[in-house]
This record gives C-alpha cells, sequence and structure tokens, in this order.
C-alpha cells in the first residue's frame, strides 16, 4: 500500500468531515501561524535592533568617556574631545575607509517672521554618503560647499513644512542663529518605524559652521572600515590613537560589538521563549484536538478497519493508514497556518516599516513542526487501530 | 488442504466461559463445495472465521496446505486473507464511500498490485460477476444482489484458493439468491475455487456437494448428500 495511496484515503476522510476537520486544525493553525509571525518579525526585528547599534554603511562610533581624574587633567577636552588633526590621523590607518564627523547643537532657525529651535547638523562630506541623506528637491552639500565654507544648508522635510509650508524653500534664506544661510535642498521624507521622530533639522558644512563661530569643535565621530569583518579593529585602532594623541587613558572608546551581540543575543533568547511558550501551547492543544478526533474516527471507522483487515492488511498498513491520516490533518493545518503567518507578518512589518524575514529555514520549520505534531499525537490513534481485533471490528455496528 | 484437528473456541464473558466450538474435526479438499449448515448462534461463524485466519482458536491444530496456523505471524495470517482466502459476508461489508471498482481493487492494494494492474484485474473480476456497467457506482446506488455479487469480485480478484461465504445470501430474495449460488457453482466447476458456504436455507446448501451440520458447537453430521442438480426452485 503506497503513501499516496493513503494519502488519498486520509484526504478523502478529511474531505468527508470538512467542518470537523477545520475545527480540529484549528489548533494547528493558530499556533503554526503564531511560530512563523513571531520568527518572521523576530529576525527583521533583530536586524533592526543590530542597525541601529551598528549603524549605517558599516560603520562605528568613537565615544568619549573620560574618568574623573581624566575630566580634572583635560578639562577643555570635555567640550571639544575631537580635532581636525585627529581626523586627519583616523583616516591614515589602513582599515579605514572614512572618518563621518559632525557638530551638532541646537540652535534657533529664524525664516521671516517664524523661529523655532532647530538640530544644527556642521557635518564633513562623508557624513552624506555613509547616513544616506538623499535630497528630494534641490541638490546635496557639495565639495564646493565644503571646501569654501559656503553659507548652504539643506533642510530636512519636517524643517520644510514647518517654515515653508506649500512654499518652495529652494533659494529662500534662512537664519541660523542669527547668520544667514541659503536653502539649496530639502531631504526625503523618512519612512518606517522613525518617521514620527523627525525632528526639526539643518545640515551645513561643517567648515561653514568653524568660520563663522570660531568652533572647532567636532563632536560626534563615526568610522567607515573598508570591510566589515575590519570594522572593530579599526574602532579599536582609532580609540588607541585618539588616546596617545591626548594623553589619556582610556577616555576615547569604541562601541564592542561582541557585546552588542550578546546583548541581541540576550534579546533573541527572550524573544525565542516568547515564541517557544506561545507555539509550545497552541500546538499542544492542536496536537490534543487532532488526537481526540484521530480517535473518534477510528472509533467511526472501526468496521472499515475490520473490512480492511479481512481482505489482508496488515496491522503495519493500517497504522500506516492512520498515522498518515493525521499528519496530512496537521500538515493542512501547518501550511495554511504558514501562509496567515507569512501574511499577517507582511501586513505588521508594512505598518512597522522595517523588512520582513520569511526565510526558507522558517517554512520548513513550521512544516516539520505540524508533521511532527501528527506523528506524535496520531500514534495513539493509529496504534489503536492497528491493534484492534478483525472479528470484533466487523461485528462492530 | 484444510485441516481442523479438535478445535476449541471459548469466549470469556465476565465471569462466565461459553464453549462455542467443541472437539471440532473437519477436514476440507481442494476444489469441494462444502456447505456447513445448523441453527442459529451453534457456531458456523465462529468456525469460519477461525478457517478464514480472521480469529485464532483456544485450543486444537489447523493446518492450511500443511502449515499450521498457531506459528503464524500476524502478518503471515494477513498475507493468507490476502491472498489464500476471499471471504463474502451476509452484510456485504463494502466500504461505502468507495465505488464498485474501487472496493475490488483494496485487496489488490494490500497485495502491491501496481495501479494499472490492479484495474484490469479488478475490472476483470466485475465482469465475472456481470457488474461490468456497474464499475462506478457507490455501493448504495447498487441492489442487495449487486452488493454481494461485487464483494464476491472483490473476493475472487486476487484468485484465491479459498472462498468463504458466511450466508451470503440471507439478505437477498430466493431469485438473487439462486444467482449468487450459480455464480458459486461456476467458480467452483471453472476454476476449481474450494468453497465454503454457510446457510440455513435448504435450499441453498443444496448447491453444495457436501453438507456438514452444525449444532452446539459440535458437527453433528458430514457427509455428500446433497440432490444433484438441485437449487432454489
Ligand atoms: N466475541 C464473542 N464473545 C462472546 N460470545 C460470542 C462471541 N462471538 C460469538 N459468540 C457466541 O457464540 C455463539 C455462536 O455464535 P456464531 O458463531 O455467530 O453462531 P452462528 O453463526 O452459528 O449463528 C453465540 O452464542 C454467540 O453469542
Ligand atoms: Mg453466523
Amino acid at each position: 500500500m503506497s503513501i499516496l495511496e493513503n494519502i488519498k484515503i486520509a484526504l478523502s476522510s478529511i474531505m468527508v468531515h470538512k467542518m470537523r476537520s477545520f475545527l480540529t486544525m484549528l489548533g494547528i493553525i493558530i499556533g503554526i501561524s503564531s511560530v512563523i509571525f513571531i520568527v518572521a518579525l523576530g529576525q527583521g526585528g533583530t536586524e533592526q535592533l543590530k542597525s541601529l547599534f551598528v549603524g549605517p554603511g558599516n560603520t562605528i562610533s568613537l565615544t568619549y568617556l573620560p574618568s574623573e581624574e581624566e575630566i580634572q587633567k583635560n578639562p577643555e577636552l570635555l567640550w571639544s574631545p575631537f580635532t581636525e588633526e585627529d581626523i586627519r590621523a583616523i583616516e591614515s590607518i589602513p582599515e579605514v575607509l572614512q572618518v563621518v564627523a559632525s557638530n551638532e547643537y541646537f540652535g534657533t532657525l529664524r525664516y521671516r517672521e517664524k523661529q523655532e529651535d532647530v538640530y544644527i547638523a556642521g557635518i564633513n562630506q562623508a557624513y552624506i554618503e555613509v547616513n544616506e541623506l538623499n535630497v528630494a528637491s534641490g541638490r546635496n552639500l557639495l565639495s564646493s560647499d565644503f571646501l569654501g565654507a559656503r553659507r548652504t544648508a539643506v533642510i530636512n522635510a519636517a524643517s520644510a513644512e514647518e517654515f515653508f509650508g506649500d512654499k518652495n524653500p529652494l533659494g529662500e534664506i534662512i537664519y541660523l542663529d542669527s547668520q544667514p544661510f541659503e536653502v539649496v535642498g530639502v531631504l526625503e521624507k523618512p519612512e518606517g518605524l522613525f518617521a514620527a521622530f523627525d525632528t526639526f533639522t539643518v545640515y551645513i558644512p561643517w567648515e561653514t559652521l568653524r568660520a563663522i563661530t570660531g568652533d572647532r569643535n567636532i563632536s560626534t565621530i563615526t568610522i567607515q572600515a573598508k570591510n566589515t569583518e575590519d570594522l572593530q579593529t579599526a574602532g579599536e585602532k582609532a580609540a588607541r590613537l585618539l588616546n596617545q594623541i591626548h594623553g589619556t587613558d582610556e577616555a576615547y572608546q569604541v562601541l564592542n560589538m561582541e557585546q552588542i551581540a550578546e546583548g541581541l543575543g540576550q534579546i533573541t533568547g527572550i524573544m525565542t521563549m516568547i515564541i517557544g511558550s506561545i507555539a509550545g501551547i497552541s500546538l499542544l492543544v492542536g496536537g490534543i484536538g487532532v488526537m481526540n478526533i484521530m480517535l473518534v474516527s477510528v472509533t467511526e471507522r472501526t468496521r472499515e478497519i475490520g473490512i480492511r483487515m479481512a481482505l489482508g492488511a496488515t496491522r503495519g498498513q493500517i497504522l500506516l493508514q492512520f498515522l498518515i491520516e493525521s499528519i496530512t490533518l496537521t500538515l493542512i493545518g501547518g501550511i495554511i497556518g504558514i501562509i496567515l503567518g507569512m501574511i499577517g507578518a507582511t501586513i505588521v512589518s508594512a505598518f512597522i516599516g522595517f523588512s520582513l524575514t520569511v526565510s526558507l529555514p522558517v517554512i520548513l520549520i513550521g512544516v516539520g513542526f505540524s508533521m511532527l505534531i501528527g506523528i506524535v499525537f496520531g500514534i495513539l490513534p493509529a496504534n489503536k487501530a492497528s491493534n484492534l481485533d478483525p472479528i470484533e471490528s466487523l461485528r462492530y455496528e | 488442504m484444510i485441516e481442523l484437528e479438535a478445535i476449541t473456541k471459548t469466549f470469556t464473558n465476565g465471569p462466565e466461559k461459553v464453549d462455542v466450538l467443541k472437539n471440532i474435526h473437519l477436514t476440507i479438499e481442494e476444489g469441494e463445495f462444502i456447505a456447513i449448515m445448523g441453527p442459529s448462534g451453534s457456531g458456523k461463524s465462529t468456525l469460519m472465521n477461525i478457517i478464514g485466519f480472521l480469529d485464532r482458536p483456544s485450543s486444537g491444530r489447523y493446518f492450511l496446505n500443511g502449515k499450521e496456523m498457531k506459528n503464524m505471524t500476524d502478518q503471515e495470517l494477513a498475507r493468507i486473507r490476502n491472498r489464500t482466502i476471499g471471504f463474502v459476508f451476509q452484510q456485504f461489508h463494502l466500504l461505502p464511500r468507495l465505488t464498485a471498482l474501487k472496493n475490488v481493487e483494496l485487496p489488490l492494494i494490500y497485495a502491491g498490485v501496481k495501479k494499472r494492474e490492479r484495474l484490469e484485474r479488478a475490472k476483470e473480476a466485475l465482469e465475472k460477476v456481470g457488474l461490468a456497467e456497474r464499475i462506478d457506482y457507490l455501493p448504495n446506488k447498487l441492489s442487495g444482489g449487486q452488493k454481494q455479487r461485487v464483494a464476491i469480485a472483490r473476493a475472487i480478484v486476487n484468485h484465491p484458493q479459498i472462498i468463504l461465504a458466511d450466508e451470503p445470501t440471507g439478505a437477498l430474495d430466493s431469485k438473487t439468491s439462486a444467482q449468487i449460488m450459480e455464480l458459486f457453482t461456476k467458480l467452483n466447476r471453472e476454476e476449481g475455487t474450494t468453497i465454503v458456504v454457510v446457510t440455513h436455507e435448504r435450499g441453498v446448501a443444496a448447491y453444495a456437494d457436501r453438507i456438514v451440520y452444525v449444532k452446539d458447537g459440535k458437527i453433528t453430521q458430514d457427509g455428500s448428500e446433497s440432490t444433484p442438480g438441485g437449487g432454489i426452485k
């Protein structure tokens, strides 16, 4: 008796009791779909978290975290931890591709009668590329803006809306802390999870900022490595170099990727536990439902079993028939669950705006799991069927 | 071919034990056409089930083609039910959701016969019982006599040595009964199939060459006393 024949028998008996079969599958459907849903979102979420820590474009941030003593020793460093010379020094590290630097602070933006606090970022050119600042209209800051310390500014979409409304901001003059700048570009509206946090921001060349205010300060330095594998090395080398230059001990630091990885591992671990318990409970309940309905099915079909035995079915063949029936039942439930889980994850990920990962392994896990449940909870009813006495079964009313 | 030696069968119903078969000795040769007669409850079906390897005796020895049943595994019993013996029941015992053809295919499926050959042989068996036109009918669309003919087709499809029919005409009118018995006779005469029929109707038993009487779990009479050319008239 081939597997295919058994699957046909299974499908026909499932089709005879459509409603009953569907209700039986419900637990499996819920269980598997929640597994797929959460695993898919979990993976997408982990990617998102990673990107938050690692930074865009394979970068790592240097931080200045001095101890009490170091503050006392070098009080001026607290206000200006990084210098232009630092950037040049770091750029000479072989693993480093480029250094992103900026001086960011809150200031006021005035346009005609309107005035508001905005976030002013004096940036270098690498900043634009690494942070993927793309203009929706106008142009981006160019080399000539940086080298010539021009009074040009790119504003983000939120600021454009706030200060200019429907008017075209390009070519307009705005005042940043009373200094006139020409708006040359407006950035694209950000999408996704952080769209709501798009604060008013204005980007100007760092050189311009320095020229106007005399402020040579650089508040953040981010290093982009040539290769992903070298990122940590590049960061550590840079931190060591800065400590050497400034005569500090361990004031310049780089985020430890291993610690982040460990932290992420913990988050993932908690997530896995939650997945595990939701899936476990619903699959257990679903499995018991399958077992229950299969026991009912065996009882209802006692006579059929007797007839099959009288015609030469072995106990093994009867066992296989009912086992395949329960596997078919849970597998159909599992496939429906996978589809629903994927649909759910797609919808939710579209809302919160991060990419969703429904990987083949996840689907295979779903399929494998539902089959396993069919086996585990089908074995008892199947065994009961195969141990029926042929005569008793034939006489069964 | 079939040898029963001192076969007994005891059922335990709670505290009380019922001896349904008591010291049965019976030998059936290849190609025989036997009727087993006796009052209701005398143990005929129990005897048939043991002969048909559906049940095991409580004691005694049963040899089929020289091999003793006691030493056989469940799997071997299943194989004999599949290949050597064809069963026909009073209640037909067709699977209600399968067409006539699919019902007849069942023993071939368990014999591991490939689909194409299965189809051919099942059709052939249905032709033999005169149901070539009804192969796609579900059992509930067939008359009693037609159902029993499907059951007979199913019993013969694997070319068994023996056909065991337990009151095959019990649910049929006399005209249909005659057709069924003529079918058995034909199988016996033309293919040499050994046939054992349980009945309590004299007219049905008359088709057989030998009648065995069972009463109270014992064989009371065994002989070839049928009227030649007899039947239900
Ligand atoms: N599984 C069983 N348990 C208890 N008693 C049974 C069982 N099967 C049959 N009997 C009893 O054995 C007797 C013979 O039954 P059976 O062989 O069916 O008789 P027949 O076919 O001659 O009418 C009956 O009294 C019946 O009640
Ligand atoms: Mg009987």
